[in-house]
């Protein structure tokens, strides 16, 4: 899984989109990254489009990767969570991502069992199944077509029309491929119904009446937990973790809010599946981390949570302090030398070095930059990864930088942390099966939830 | 843990003569930018109202006239050199001197001078944030302590903002408001150390100020003022390109890339020195201003730097100083 942190990076970044000209070529910039990851670990490709933070534009390729590539070769396991996957994202995606991928398979000529299954469970099984079918009919009909076989298609179509609703037939074409045969044929019939099946209006929005009707544009189900960023960010709305620390340090009622803290981090620890290596947190603990004014704990009681997080989450977390200390933060920032305490003694390297800090480095600036420069010929491999600590997720980073060239990634609020901790750990080779673990726990939440849609 | 080395240049090669400065110690510089800054540790005096919480502009009686006030119940405030005050709808004032202000004494500032051009009101009490003024002015907002004249700095400020790329007009206001936000991060990009009593600054390597506070609270107080205002403008006019990738050291194990690190911070620090000793030097003259109990204030004039300093007896108890 060495490419996976760049393989995720260009899931949550590149954000071209899918196209599909009538009459041209598909247009997918990206192809041979997609396919190169889904050759190297189908399994694992298609789980990391799941990650919280992909783009709708890059969870519609890996849709369309897994759909267009063969399964021969693949054990059942493995298949069976490409097609849950699969299913998932038809309904985490917005509809008209999915129509378009449907049809680039058509165009294409990728059909395999799988891929039939899959569109026929969305062009007939969608929650939103009827208001598609109206707005988008031309072209949900020539995806079912193409899912099918024309002559299949249509020839189920024909008894549908003459009351078939169950013949041997029709279930050996179409009904054994659904989960809910019965609201098929009325829906199939849907299809076929503004006119000729070889009719060439395909792409054309009409209605069933002839008006056209609007695509429904939010998906059915989603994927990323929707942020409530409040309107004004304060010391204390940025989660129950960092709120509770900042009345601890602000000299609150002790023995409340720990158990309040308690509480709030064994919420946040049981999203999280063990980690079972290794970090060394070099945390910048100086006196910009404290801030001042209104904002005075803000920044230090997130990386104070985030340092709590993964003291439960990992098997062992070493904390390299800079500057002062969590509970007395001040002095300057040194974290050249913190990356290098980091490190430890040669053979006993942590698995991941995570310099959380909010970039201002003053001992000296640039020091961090050339150490990170310099240590694959020293011999270290253990990766370094920045976690940029902010007060609002639109902070201007231009003077925090102290190494461009480091993997980097923000975070303010406790929400973060669910981008957080995959990309962290999406680094080292200990992270592998913990990223796994991780998206395999969300695969589970997303089929549940899924099923209840369809309840 | 790799410890960096304290450079052991006395105060003294800068400052000879009246600056008894004997117990103030030199810290591991910082850097943001082209702004150098060697924290100073140093003896706490007792007995100094801070000059945030302590003391008040409490009206402009006139453009030109300030009175500031020491609210706090003991402790002499020692008015911090050259600060002024910002509030929103109301003509910022500056101060060319410092003075001192007994507990609970108010005190009338005949030969403040006007920083804004073209806004009406004046300030009172609400809402007001203090400044110190940017280095560019000090030499000269000095000289004119004791001149009565409201705009009597206004032309200097004209050319500054022309040197800041902005409209020449006698507003100061247009580098301290509208340039707060990159200014102001001068206070979290150079951080102030646990005990810090003063501090040197550096910009693009040449000295360009010295201050002493009476104790680390003052000091502390004065921080934001200082970095960000009094020497955060020359530094951010003469902030550099960001660098380009980094060069690795030569080293071929973790021990050797400790050693490397080191060496080149200690060439670095030896930088440090290097400017400190390279600063122009010269006879200083002191001239007595205001005295309360066995403190002096003196205004400090040599051909290389100028400011005021306070002391008491041979120590010396507050300094701000800069280059001319």
């Amino acid at each position: 899984m060495d490419d996976t942190p760049t393989f995720l990076a260009h899931l949550e970044t590149h954000d071209t989109a899918l196209t599909l000209p009538r009459g041209g070529d598909l247009t997918w910039d990206d192809a041979d990254l997609h396919r190169a990851a889904h050759t190297r670990d189908p399994e694992g490709y298609a789980l990391l489009g799941l990650a919280p933070g992909v783009l709708a534009r890059q969870r519609a390729r890996v849709l369309l990767q897994i759909l267009a590539a063969s399964q021969a070769g693949l054990d059942e396991p493995t298949r069976a969570v490409l097609a849950r996957v699969a299913r998932i994202l038809t309904l985490a995606l917005p509809p008209a991502h999915v129509i378009t991928v449907l049809l680039a398979l058509r165009r294409l000529r990728a059909n395999h069992k799988h891929t039939t299954r899959t569109a026929l469970r969305f062009v007939l099984e969608h929650p939103h199944a009827d208001a598609l079918i109206a707005a988008r009919r031309p072209a949900l009909r020539d995806c079912f077509e193409h899912a099918l076989g024309t002559a299949a298609a249509r020839g189920c179509a024909r008894r549908i029309d003459g009351g078939d609703t169950g013949s041997d037939y029709l279930r050996r074409r179409l009904l054994r491929f659904l989960t809910d045969p019965h609201a098929a044929p009325a829906r199939v019939q849907a299809l076929y119904a503004a006119g000729h099946p070889a009719g060439h209006t395909a792409g054309q929005a009409a209605g069933r009446d002839g008006a056209a009707a609007p695509v429904p544009a939010e998906p059915a189900l989603a994927v990323d937990d929707a942020r409530h960023r409040p309107p004004t960010v304060t010391a204390t709305n940025r989660g129950d973790i960092a709120a509770t620390l900042v009345h601890l340090y602000r000299g609150g009622p002790a023995a409340d809010l720990h158990a309040a803290l308690g509480r709030h981090l064994g919420a946040a620890v049981a999203a999280f599946p063990r980690f079972e290596g290794t970090v060394a947190l070099v945390l910048d603990a100086s006196a910009s981390m404290r801030g001042y004014g209104e904002r005075e704990w803000a920044v230090l009681s997130q990386a104070a949570a985030l340092r709590m997080l993964l003291a439960r989450v990992c098997a062992r977390l070493d904390v390299i302090e800079v500057g002062g200390g969590e509970r007395d933060p001040g002095g300057a920032t040194d974290l050249a030398t913190g990356v290098l305490d980091a490190l430890g003694a040669p053979g006993h390297a942590p698995d991941l070095v995570a310099v959380v800090s909010d970039g201002y480095e003053n001992l000296f600036p640039g020091d961090l930059a050339r150490v990170v420069a310099t240590l694959p010929r020293a011999g270290v491999t253990t990766p370094v990864v920045f976690c940029h600590a902010m007060f609002t997720g639109s902070d201007d980073l231009r003077l925090r930088r102290p190494d461009p060239a480091l993997p980097q990634r923000g975070f303010w609020h406790q929400d973060d942390f669910a981008d957080l901790l995959p990309w962290m750990f999406g680094h080292c080779a200990a992270g592998a099966p913990w990223l796994r673990a991780a998206l395999h726990a969300r695969l589970d939440d997303l089929d549940r939830r899924a099923a209840a849609l369809a309840a | 843990m790799t410890r960096t080395p304290t450079p052991a240049t006395a105060l003294e090669t800068l400052l000879p003569g009246p600056l008894g400065l004997a117990g103030h110690r030199l810290g591991t510089p910082q850097q943001a930018g082209a702004l150098t800054m060697v924290p100073i540790a140093g003896p706490a005096h007792p007995g100094f109202t801070p000059p945030r919480t302590g003391l008040k502009l409490t009206r402009v009686a006139g453009y030109g006239r300030v009175e500031l006030h020491n609210g706090a119940p003991t402790g002499v405030a020692i008015v911090p050199l050259h600060i002024g005050y910002i509030q929103d709808a109301a003509q910022n004032h500056a101060l060319c001197r410092s003075a001192f202000l007994a507990a609970g004494q108010s005190l009338m500032f005949e030969d403040a001078c006007c920083v804004q051009q073209s806004q009406g009101g004046y300030l009172t009490e609400r809402d007001q944030w203090f400044f110190v003024l940017p280095a560019e002015l000090r030499a000269r907002a000095l000289e004119l302590r004791g001149v009565h004249g409201y705009d009597k700095l206004w032309a200097d400020i004209a050319d500054l903002n022309a040197r800041c790329g902005l409209a020449r007009r006698g507003h100061l206001e247009q580098i301290l408001s509208r340039k707060r936000p990159v200014l102001t991060q001068f206070q979290s990009r150079l951080e102030l150390q646990p005990g810090q009593v003063g501090a040197l600054f550096f910009v693009a390597g040449r000295f360009t100020g010295l201050e002493i506070a009476p104790d680390p609270r003052y000091f502390a107080e004065m921080w934001t003022a200082l970095v960000c205002f009094a020497y955060g403008v020359a530094a951010w006019r003469a902030e550099p390109a960001p660098p380009g990738p980094a060069a690795p050291y030569e080293a071929s194990d973790l021990a050797g890339l400790r050693g490397a690190l080191a060496r080149d911070r200690a060439a670095r620090l030896a930088q440090v020195t290097g400017w400190l000793a390279a600063a122009p030097t010269g006879p200083a003259e002191l001239q007595e201003e205001d005295r309360y109990l066995g403190l002096r204030l003196s205004t400090l004039t040599a051909p290389h730097l100028a400011g005021q300093i306070v002391t008491d007896g041979d120590r010396t108890v507050y300094a701000s100083l800069f280059a001319r």
